[in-house]
C-alpha cells in the first residue's frame, strides 16, 4: 500500500500539484462501555481503515478521503480536482513555512495493551465502580471506559515518512442528585495524569474507588447546601475548573486559524489581532501559558503533527505578554504575510485531524499554565478574605470572539477570612476575558498542578473531535461575577 | 445502489441466522461535500464517501455492538463484524430489564426525499451560487465566510426478527454565508436548508445580508446596558432552543433520570404561551424525516405541545424498555420538529425593520455557543451573534455588541410570548460530529418574547 501511495503522490504532483500528502489509517479502534444505574448500556466496539489525501495545487487545498482503497487512482484525482475548483477562488495562494523532510516513528506509552484486555475484566471493573456510586443521595450514577487506539502513516511530496501508534484511555465517573427543590446536580471524577503511561495499567481500582467516595460525599454537601449567593468575590479555580478556563479562553482564542478568520462561519472568531502578539498584555504578570506537545504521557503530545512538523514547547504567554499561538504550516505563514513582519518561526506543530476522512486544522496540544510561587491551596484559601473555591465543569458558553464567558461548576465552597466557611449549589462565574486573566494575583505552586485530559474538544467544519491536555495550578482570579 | 445495499444486508442477516445469533444491523452510506469559504476564498473542499456498519447482538437481556467503516465489497469483514459482535455479547452483563430488539414488520423503502440534483451538486454550480449571494458585497474590509455542505445521506437496517428492510434516502444541503469585517470585526450571516435543489435561493440570501449590510455599514456599534430588554429572535435562535429543548423538556428518558424541566405532573397542564404548539412531525420532507423508526414503528405527527398545553413526552425504544414506558416511535437520529407560526405577518428583515414599534425591540437572529445552567429549571445561557440590531421605537436602529441571555425555556417559551410571525420555514441543525445526519426544524421566521434580561454586554465584538 505505502508504494501505491507514493506513486499516486508522485503522479498528482507531475500533474501540477505543488504538494500532496496522505494519512492512511490501516486501522483506528475504539472500545466504549458504558454503565449507568448498573445497567451496561454501550458495550461496543469500532474499527475503521481508509485513506486521507491532501493536493496544494495554484495555492489552494483539495481534500478528498475514502475507506474505499481499491481505486486510488480515482481518490487522488478527487482531490486534486477539488483543489482546481477551489483555485478559482482565491484571495491568499497558500504557502506553507519550511519544514525538514522526516522519517520516524512515534509510539505513546503504555504498558498494557487495553484492547488486550478481556471485556470481562473491564465490565467487573465497571460493576465494582457502581456499587461504589450506588449511595444515599444519589439518583444517577454512572462509570465509563473509552479506548482508542490509531495506526497513522503520514507521507507526503516533501519526503516525509511518520508512522504514529497512539493508545488513549479515558475513564470517568459521574454521580447526580436532586435536592429538596427538585434541582438537578451532578459532580464527576476523571482521572488526571499519573504515572509515565496511560495503558489499562491507569485504571486503578484504589484511585477510583477513593475519589468514588469522595464525589458521592461532594454530591451530597451540595445537595444540601444553600444556593451560590449573586457576588463579587476572588474566584480560587481548582484544576478540575481551571483547565477549562484556561481552554476556553487562552487556547481557542491563540489558534491561528481563528485568529485569520478560518473559522468564521461557524466556531468563530478571536479578540486577538495580528498585531497582538509582542504587545498584548493579556493576563497579569502571574501568569505564563504554553503550548507543550513535549509534556510525557498526554493526548496532547503525539510525536509529530499532520504536517509532519515534530512536537514543540512554545511559550504563549510570557510573563502576562502575548507572545505565541497555536499554529500548523500554511497558518504561520499567511500570518507573516498579512502582518507584514515575521511574527511566527515556523509552524509550532498543531494542525491534526481527528480521523483519515477530515482535513487537519489547528489544534490544541497541551496548553499548560506554569505553576507559581503562591503555595499550596491551603495557603491560597489562607490568604483570600472573600473568595469560593470552584471545581467541575458543569456548563460552559464563551462569545464567538473568546471575549467573554460563563462557567457553571459543580462544586463551591465559600471562602471567608481565609477559611473555607460552606458548600454552595449552582454555583457559577462570568467575566470578560482579558480582564478576568489581568486579575489573576495568585499562581498555585507545583503541588496544585494537575495535567487533565480532554476527550473531545470539537471544532471546524466538518465538525471534528479531538484529544489534548491541559497541565494547570490552581488559581486565584478577584472580583469576579459568581451566582448569575 | 439499493439493491446492492439491501442484498448484503440480507446476506448479513442470513449469515447471524445461521449461527443462530440475533442481531441488528445499521447501515449508514453518506456522500458528503463541503465548500468551505474563509477570507473571501476557498479554504477547503472536501468530499468523503463513507460506509458505516453497526452490528448490535442480544442474548437474552445481554447486547453489544460493533461499528466499522467499510465498503460493500468487503462482505468478509463485515461477517467478522457480525462475529465480533456475537462474541462480545457472550462477555456482557445482562441488563435489568427485557430489551426489545427491532421487529420490521414489512419492507419500508423511502427515497421521497432524495432529489439527486441536490445531492450531487458540483463544484461550479456551488461556487456559481456564492458568487451570486454576494456580487459586489465583498471589499478590502469586508470578507466573505461560510459553507455549502450537501451530499446524500441512506439509511438501512434490518434485524433477524424478520426478513423486512428499512432503507431511506435522502438528500440535504446546508448554506450559510457570513460576511465579516476585518477590523470593526462584525459579522452577518444568511443561512438556507434545502431537501431539493429548487429550494436553495441565491437571491432570499442575498436579499438578506444586504438588508444587514445597511445597517452594519452605516449605523453606530454600541455597548448595551445591561436590563430587560423585549426581544425579537431569528429562526436560527428559535430552532437552536427547540433543540435544547428537545433533551432537557421533551425527553421522556431525560425526564426520569433529572435532566428535564417538564415533569410527568405537568402533562395535560398549560405550560407553555397559548401561542406555543409544537409537533414532531415526519411528514415534512424539509425535516428529512424517518417515517419509521429504527425499532420498526411508524412514526405519525406526533403532539407534544397544544397551545401551550404539555401533551407527553417521547420515548425511545430503549428508555421505554428500562422505564416501562410505550414507546413513541422515536427511536430516530433526529427529531422533526415542526414549531407553529403565530398570526404576525412579519416574514422578513425588512417587514421586522419597518414593522410600527411601541418599544424599543432587539434582534437576535442567532444564540452562540448555548449550553445548560440548570435543566431542571430549563435554563440556558447563550451570546447574541451574527447580526443583531436593536429597532428603537422611534424608528432608529442601533447596532449593538454581542450580549449574552441566561434564560429559561420555560420563559422563552412562556407567557412573555408576545407573537409569533405567521411565516414558517425550514432551519438547518445539521452537524457532523459522526456520520452525516441531515437535521432540520420548521419553526416561525421570528418570536417576539418580552422581559428577557441581558446579564452580560461586550464593549465591543
Amino acid at each position: 500500500m505505502l508504494d501505491q501511495i507514493k506513486q499516486q503522490i508522485s503522479r498528482v504532483k507531475a500533474l501540477g500539484a505543488s504538494y500532496v500528502d496522505t494519512r492512511w489509517y490501516p486501522v483506528e479502534e475504539t472500545n466504549s462501555l458504558l454503565m449507568w444505574n448498573g445497567n451496561l448500556k454501550e458495550s461496543s466496539a469500532t474499527f475503521e481503515s481508509g485513506l486521507g489525501v491532501r493536493v496544494l495545487y495554484h495555492g489552494a487545498w483539495g481534500f478528498s478521503a475514502s475507506s474505499d482503497t481499491s481505486d486510488l487512482a480515482a481518490l487522488y484525482d478527487r482531490a486534486l480536482d477539488n483543489a482546481r475548483i477551489a483555485s478559482e477562488r482565491l484571495s491568499l495562494p497558500v504557502r506553507l513555512a519550511e519544514k525538514d523532510a522526516i522519517q520516524a516513528k512515534f509510539v505513546s506509552p503504555n504498558k498494557i495493551n487495553p484492547f488486550e484486555v478481556p471485556l470481562s475484566e473491564k465490565v467487573a471493573f465497571l460493576s465494582e465502580m457502581d456499587k461504589k456510586l450506588d449511595q444515599p443521595g444519589v439518583t444517577q450514577r454512572a462509570s465509563s471506559l473509552t479506548f482508542i487506539r490509531k495506526q497513522i502513516i503520514f507521507v507526503d511530496s516533501e519526503g516525509s515518512e511518520i508512522e504514529k501508534v497512539i493508545t488513549e484511555v479515558f475513564a470517568g465517573l459521574e454521580v447526580d442528585g436532586v435536592d429538596s427543590e427538585g434541582g438537578m446536580y451532578e459532580r464527576k471524577f476523571s482521572p488526571f495524569r499519573r504515572g509515565d503511561s496511560r495503558g489499562w495499567e491507569t485504571i486503578d481500582l484504589q484511585h477510583f474507588s477513593e475519589n468514588a467516595e469522595r464525589i458521592v460525599r461532594e454530591l451530597n454537601d451540595t445537595l444540601n447546601a444553600d444556593p451560590c449567593p449573586v457576588d463579587d468575590r476572588s474566584v480560587i479555580l481548582l484544576p478540575g475548573i481551571m483547565y477549562l478556563q484556561t481552554h476556553e479562553t487562552i487556547g481557542h482564542a491563540l489558534e491561528l486559524d481563528r485568529i485569520l478568520g478560518y473559522e468564521l462561519a461557524f466556531a468563530g472568531g478571536s479578540f486577538v489581532t495580528l498585531d497582538d502578539f509582542g504587545k498584548l498584555r493579556y493576563g497579569s504578570e502571574k501568569l505564563t501559558a504554553r503550548a507543550d506537545a513535549t509534556l510525557p504521557n498526554t493526548p496532547g503530545s503525539f510525536g509529530f503533527d499532520d504536517d509532519g512538523i515534530p512536537a514543540q514547547d512554545n511559550l504563549l504567554i510570557d510573563r502576562g505578554l502575548l507572545v505565541g499561538a497555536i499554529s500548523g504550516r500554511q497558518m504561520v505563514e499567511e500570518a507573516n504575510a498579512r502582518a507584514r513582519r515575521q511574527i511566527f518561526h515556523g509552524s509550532s506543530g498543531a494542525n491534526r485531524a481527528t480521523s483519515f476522512y477530515r482535513v487537519p486544522i489547528e489544534r490544541m496540544t497541551n496548553i499548560n499554565i506554569d505553576p507559581g510561587n503562591d503555595g499550596t491551596l491551603e495557603e491560597i484559601i489562607r490568604n483570600t478574605e472573600k473568595g469560593i473555591v470552584l471545581d467541575g465543569d458543569r456548563s460552559w458558553s464563551i462569545g464567538s470572539n473568546r471575549e467573554q464567558f460563563h462557567f457553571g461548576t459543580e462544586a463551591g465552597w465559600l471562602v471567608e477570612d481565609g477559611r473555607v466557611t460552606r458548600a454552595v449549589k449552582n454555583a457559577t462565574y462570568k467575566g470578560a476575558t482579558l480582564p478576568f486573566w489581568n486579575s489573576l494575583t495568585a499562581v498555585g505552586d507545583a503541588s496544585t498542578w494537575e495535567v487533565y485530559y480532554v476527550p473531545n474538544c470539537g471544532k471546524g467544519q466538518p465538525n471534528q473531535i479531538m484529544q489534548l491536555g491541559h497541565g494547570v495550578p490552581v488559581c486565584r482570579f478577584d472580583n469576579v461575577r459568581i451566582g448569575e | 445502489m439499493k439493491d446492492r445495499i439491501l442484498n448484503t444486508l440480507d446476506q448479513l442477516r442470513r449469515y447471524a441466522l445461521s449461527k443462530g445469533y440475533s442481531v441488528s444491523i445499521y447501515f449508514q452510506e453518506e456522500d458528503s461535500s463541503l465548500m468551505r469559504f474563509a477570507n473571501s476564498a476557498i479554504s477547503l473542499n472536501t468530499n468523503e464517501h463513507l460506509i458505516r456498519l453497526n452490528i448490535t447482538a442480544c442474548d437474552g437481556r445481554k447486547r453489544a455492538s460493533y461499528g466499522m467503516i467499510t465498503d460493500l465489497s468487503r462482505v468478509e469483514d463485515m461477517q467478522r463484524g457480525v462475529e465480533t459482535a456475537a462474541e462480545m455479547v457472550k462477555h456482557s452483563m445482562p441488563l435489568t430489564y427485557e430489551s426489545t430488539i427491532p421487529v420490521f414488520r414489512e419492507a419500508f423503502i423511502d427515497e421521497s426525499g432524495y432529489d439527486p440534483s441536490l445531492a450531487e451538486m458540483s463544484n461550479a454550480e456551488k461556487l456559481a451560487f456564492f458568487n451570486r449571494v454576494v456580487a459586489d458585497m465583498e471589499s478590502d474590509e469586508i470578507k466573505l465566510s461560510g459553507v455549502f455542505s450537501n451530499g446524500a445521506n441512506t439509511t438501512a437496517m434490518v434485524s433477524t426478527a424478520t426478513p423486512y428492510p428499512l432503507y431511506i434516502k435522502t438528500s440535504d444541503a446546508q448554506v450559510s454565508i457570513v460576511l465579516a469585517h476585518q477590523t470593526l470585526k462584525w459579522e452577518i450571516q444568511s443561512e438556507q436548508s434545502a431537501q431539493k435543489k429548487d429550494e436553495l435561493s441565491a437571491d432570499a440570501m442575498r436579499q438578506e445580508l444586504s438588508c444587514l449590510m445597511s445597517h452594519y455599514m452605516h449605523d453606530t456599534p454600541q455597548q448595551l446596558p445591561l436590563g430587560v430588554y423585549d426581544v425579537v429572535f431569528g429562526r436560527a435562535a428559535i430552532a437552536e432552543m427547540l433543540q435544547f429543548m428537545s433533551y432537557i423538556g421533551i425527553h421522556g428518558g431525560l425526564m426520569k433520570r433529572g435532566y428535564s424541566c417538564l415533569s410527568k405532573e405537568d402533562i395535560g397542564k398549560k405550560i407553555f404561551s397559548e401561542q406555543f404548539t409544537l409537533i414532531d412531525d415526519p411528514t415534512r420532507l424539509e425535516t428529512f424525516p424517518f417515517r419509521r423508526d429504527l425499532s420498526g414503528m411508524t412514526r405519525q405527527p406526533f403532539t407534544l405541545v397544544e397551545n401551550g398545553i404539555f401533551k407527553g413526552f417521547i420515548w425511545m425504544q430503549d428508555d421505554a424498555d428500562e422505564f416501562g414506558e410505550q414507546p413513541t416511535g422515536h427511536t430516530i437520529p433526529h427529531l422533526s420538529l415542526s414549531m407553529a407560526g403565530g398570526s404576525q405577518a412579519v416574514g422578513s428583515l425588512e417587514d421586522l425593520f419597518n414593522q410600527p414599534r411601541d418599544h424599543d425591540l432587539l434582534y437576535i437572529p442567532f444564540l452562540h455557543y448555548m449550553n445548560i445552567v440548570n435543566p431542571s429549571k430549563g435554563i440556558l445561557t447563550s451570546s447574541s451573534r451574527f447580526g443583531a440590531v436593536l429597532l428603537k421605537k422611534d424608528g432608529q436602529t442601533i447596532i449593538p455588541y454581542n450580549v449574552r441571555l441566561t434564560q429559561s425555556l420555560l420563559d422563552i417559551f412562556g407567557d412573555k410570548v408576545d407573537w409569533l410571525s405567521a411565516e414558517t420555514s425550514a432551519y438547518n441543525l445539521s452537524t457532523s460530529y459522526d456520520a452525516r445526519n441531515p437535521t432540520a426544524f420548521i419553526v416561525p421566521r421570528f418570536a417576539r418574547v418580552n422581559g428577557l434580561e441581558i446579564s452580560h454586554s461586550n464593549s465591543s465584538y
